[in-house]
């Protein structure tokens, strides 16, 4: 049989989740260069928001997501102001270990209110698929990488066209003169990390039709989603796409065509990482460090 | 010596012997009640709690203390916790872990002062290699292979297997790779073709890939290994790719009310094990020990008064264990060894049947609860294919 077609396939659609899962985790980085640790943990949450509104109150997790995002967005623009803000010119391992510590106490705040037991939520187009010939599309797959797509669309349009986005832009490419231009820096940092954090709510609630819901699944997705954002290189946006879709044709190639590929793929990651920065070792994107 | 002071000796060891009677006999529970088997310990610290309330607080005159910890589900942590229980608190007995990896764990340090040790789980064959032989070790549910010498006897005596095709799937984890090579050399052994085997990484978001390469081999049999996690993505993705593979097995999860409820209407037509379903077997009350031991249903009912939620293995086994050491312990006293021993040669009927252990004849000394039903999940209802003597009715197709 030829794989072709449907590794084509699953590959694009995982790639559109990776996307999703990363935009935010460079974006933290490129603005506000911080190493955000509890990047996985929002994902989480977002995953389990999703579920709870369809199992309580049986809202689609895609009608849900963007209220989610918006509390997600007003949570990590608070946190960021409590927590993150009185860190920023201190050195970088405090920065990680303080996103690392809160990220232990949102996996175990969630182990206590909702146990580590599996949820996942079934909307109507879970199990649904799309034939064509051979090749099969699952809907709820193509929906998540819809989703991706609009929300990916709507950040780069934002990014080169929104007021906010512009600022954004101007302070990742040099603080000291969006300062001088105006621009409200520390505001403008906690509101990127708001953005961030919205964006990783937003994958976790695709994910929760996908695959199974638990407080633990966070961490995973972040060592993940590090190894595309060096790929692509550190703080770009662009780069962390182009190492999203990079990543997942070679993992969904793995597991296609190499014997227990599939058992490879966490080292498919970051053999394409290695090899990546042995060629360009700022990444795909990224732009050599100054000096 | 004088009078007066052997007197006086006397008086100071009879004091000492008092104050040792009235210690409190300790009881080491190291479950996982967080970390990633989490949902596995605090089913089983219910279960231990419930027999604690039901049993009372004191045994054979002395006050019971259960010093509940938690080894994180972390291998490190396992070893800490258990090394402080055995060597400062003194501990003769022991419940817990659960779970493969973290009962392998506690393996060295319980070799310190090998407590009484009840490890209602682990069914990696890792831990009867390692202290299955010791007259202390007591293992109290099934072992991997357990698993699939009963799915393929229940699969012979529910198909003609002749000639039938099964491809494994299973997840990059401790227990994936313990229960793999069982399933191959059993399935092969019972005549099984074994078609596919593939391993998946665990937490893998897409498993498409290899549902695809399994579909080209044309398996009428799917085997999937893995912990509830990944057996909640191979149940949904499979179902979305509706492949037709007639029979599906999934041997640990699918008897887990969290992974029913995660796979929703995928879950129809799985097939698994069970050591024990609530409301389909009811074993008599125990004769001597009616109050603590009475017959499944009263149990059960005592059990959903308590808690309000229908009980679930754990629930029942680490109940029972608790029992029988208790009862144990008011038979001979607090002496490891004669408790042991007296353990080891009771057999108490319990709400989950027999309890009595005997050897597996693959290295472990004492085992028991390793019978075990196979169902098969239809319209949201567990229908049991085997023991014969259970059966509620007839294998089926998987729907698709």
């Amino acid at each position: 049989m030829n794989f072709i077609g449907q590794a084509l396939i699953d590959a694009i659609l995982l790639g559109g989740i990776y996307t999703l899962m990363v935009m935010g985790l460079a974006l933290s980085f490129g603005v506000i260069r911080i190493i955000n640790f509890m990047h996985g943990e929002a994902i989480m949450l977002g995953a389990y928001g999703a579920y709870w509104a369809f199992a309580l109150y049986g809202v689609d997790p895609l009608l849900v997501l963007p209220l989610l995002m918006m509390l997600g967005a007003a949570a990590g623009y608070v946190l960021f102001k409590t927590t993150i803000a009185p860190v920023l010119n201190a050195p970088h391992e405090n920065q990680i270990l303080l996103t690392f510590g809160l990220g232990l106490i949102l996996t175990n705040v969630a182990l206590i209110l909702w146990t580590g037991n599996e949820r996942s939520s079934n909307p109507p187009y879970t199990f649904a698929s799309l034939n064509f010939g051979d090749i099969v599309v699952p809907v709820s797959r193509l929906l998540g990488f819809s989703t991706a797509a609009v929300l990916i669309g709507a950040m780069f349009i934002w990014l080169k066209y929104g007021e906010l986005g512009r600022a954004s832009r101007a302070i990742a490419q040099d603080r000291d003169a969006a300062t001088l231009m105006g621009i409200n820096v520390p505001h403008m940092y906690a509101f990127s990390f708001g953005v961030s954090t919205a964006l990783a709510v937003a994958s976790g609630a695709i994910c929760s039709f996908i695959f199974a819901v638990t407080p633990f699944m966070g961490f995973d997705m972040l060592v993940k989603g590090f190894a595309i954002v060096i790929l692509g290189g550190v703080g770009s946006v662009i780069g962390a796409v182009a190492g999203s879709f990079l990543l997942a044709f070679a993992e969904t190639a793995v597991a296609y065509y190499v014997p227990n590929g599939n058992g490879w793929s966490e080292a498919v990651a970051f053999g394409v990482l290695f090899l990546t920065l042995l060629i360009r070792p700022y990444g795909i994107a990224g732009r050599p460090a100054a000096g | 010596m004088t009078i007066a002071l052997r007197v006086a000796a006397a008086f100071v060891l009879s004091l000492c012997s008092l104050a040792q009677a009235q210690e409190p006999i300790k009881i080491g529970v190291v479950l996982e009640l967080s970390g990633r088997f989490s949902a596995f310990g605090h089913t089983c610290e219910t279960g231990v709690k419930f027999a604690s309330e039901v049993w009372g607080d004191t045994v054979a005159g002395r006050k019971i203390e259960f010093l509940y910890n938690d080894d994180q589900s972390d291998a490190a942590a396992t070893v800490a916790t258990l090394t402080h229980l055995i060597s400062q608190d003194k501990i003769n007995y022991l419940m817990g872990p659960l779970s493969s990896p973290i009962a392998a764990a506690a393996i060295g340090p319980w070799r310190q002062g090998k407590p009484i040790w009840f490890v209602p789980g682990g069914s990696t064959t890792t831990i009867e290699k390692e202290v299955g032989p010791e007259p202390m070790f007591f293992h109290t549910l099934p072992y991997a292979y357990h698993y699939y010498k009963t799915i393929t006897e229940a699969l012979k005596y529910q198909l003609d297997t002749t000639k039938k095709k099964v491809a494994i799937l299973y997840v990059d984890d401790n227990y994936g790779r313990t229960h793999q090579p069982l399933a191959h050399q059993y399935f092969t052994q019972a005549g099984f073709e074994i078609v596919a085997e593939e391993v998946v990484r665990a937490n893998s978001p897409d498993l498409n890939p290899v549902l695809t390469k399994i579909a080209q081999t044309k398996p009428d049999i799917l085997l999937g290994i893995g912990q509830t996690t990944d057996s909640v993505t191979l149940a949904k993705q499979l179902y979305t790719r509706n492949l037709n593979i007639p029979y599906l097995i999934g041997p640990g999860s699918t008897q887990l009310r969290e992974w029913q409820d995660s796979a929703g209407e995928a879950q129809e037509g799985w097939i698994g094990i069970a050591y024990y379903v609530p409301g389909v077997v009811n074993w008599p009350a125990n004769k001597d020990y009616p109050r603590v031991l009475p017959s499944t249903a009263e149990w059960e009912k005592m059990f959903e008064a308590r808690f309000k939620y229908e009980p679930n293995y754990h629930n029942l086994v680490c109940y029972i264990n608790i029992m029988q050491l208790l009862i144990a312990i008011e038979k001979v006293g607090d002496d490891k060894e004669k408790v042991a021993a007296e353990i080891a040669k009771m057999d108490l009927m319990t709400p989950m049947g027999s309890g009595k252990f005997a050897p597996t004849g693959q290295g472990t000394l004492n085992q028991s609860f390793k019978d075990m039903m196979v169902f098969q999940r239809h319209n949201g209802k567990n229908v049991l294919l085997f023991p014969a003597e259970v059966a509620t009715g007839k294998i089926a197709v998987a729907p698709r």
